[in-house]
């Protein structure tokens, strides 16, 4: 992974990716005119984004039409939620654990008392 | 160095920490561009080929590496070539940030519907119902437990479900249970 991809997106791209992000998920049937662009050029930028792999895209039906769902990636997402001040949740290295077990108990006291 | 971008992210560190443990963590923590054999690792990091390979291994077992063997023509030794496969690590964390949103909601409902007591000498919690069998001592110390809330837990509770189900976007179900 070289220098991030966000630095070359063009203006409208850039205004493409936000929109995608702020909204949490967007059809794309919707996404190009919340940016007051064409469907063409709506296209283009998706094309763009999701070959960047900014962006997920998923092929759905949305008002009875086939369009795709823009949605942001995992990487956009806050994993500092995993986190109990330095702690981090305990199921992530622990498959059979269950949230009555002494570490989640240990998690969830350091939330309230971190 | 390959996925910078990903091993800048304290809480990536964390996860591949948790998983090869101190030893294993400067193999971890700097995936090289392309193949790697584990003698190659173990040179430019100044490890033993023990710690390297036990490294790989776990990274392998929870899909972060995959190895490829190639026959030396000449002593007909097996070599490993290795490929470190981080790309995956977001979505690995995104299911665990599900898991967690879970573990808290059915553990919230467990604090809702249980009162607790505390051996205020020896900092251990009892259910109500454990508490009474031992009318109300510690049966370890003997002192009198007292009645305990967890208020402020179910509060740190309902505030990271929140967080956690406007992070990945799901809809709350249900009220929190005041």
């Amino acid at each position: 992974m070289s220098a991030s991809p966000e630095a070359d997106l063009t203006e409208d791209e850039r205004a493409g990716l936000e929109l995608v992000r702020q909204t949490g998920g967007i059809h794309q049937s919707e996404f190009w005119k919340e940016l007051d662009v064409s469907s063409r050029k709506g296209s283009r930028i998706v094309e763009s984004l999701a070959e960047k792999e900014l962006i997920d895209r998923e092929e759905t039906v949305y008002e009875g039409h086939n369009t795709y769902l823009l949605s942001p990636t995992a990487m956009d997402l806050d994993f500092q939620l995993l986190m109990a001040g330095d702690m981090l949740s305990p199921f992530v290295a622990d498959d059979e654990l269950d949230e009555q077990s002494d570490a989640f108990s240990q998690f969830v006291m350091r939330l309230a008392y971190q | 160095m390959a996925f910078e971008e990903l091993l800048n992210d304290p809480v990536i560190q964390k996860y591949l920490h948790e998983l090869v443990g101190p030893t294993g963590m400067p193999v971890a923590a700097a995936p090289p561009d392309g193949e790697v054999t584990d003698e190659e690792l173990a040179e430019e990091l100044g490890l033993e080929l023990n710690d390297v390979r036990r490294a790989l291994f776990i990274l392998y077992e929870n899909d972060l590496a995959s190895y490829r063997r190639v026959r030396d023509e000449d002593s007909g030794w097996l070599t490993y070539l290795w490929t470190f496969e981080y790309d995956q690590i977001p979505e690995v964390l995104e299911s665990e940030m599900y898991r967690l949103l879970d573990a808290l909601e059915s553990r919230r409902q467990y604090e809702a519907d249980n009162e607790f007591y505390l051996c205020p000498e020896e900092s251990i919690r009892f259910e109500f119902g454990e508490a009474m069998e031992f009318t109300f001592e510690c049966p370890s110390c003997g002192a009198d437990l007292e009645s305990m809330s967890n208020d402020q837990l179910v509060r740190a509770m309902n505030e990271r479900i929140e967080q956690l189900r406007d992070e990945l976007n799901v809809e709350s179900q249900d009220e929190a249970p005041a």
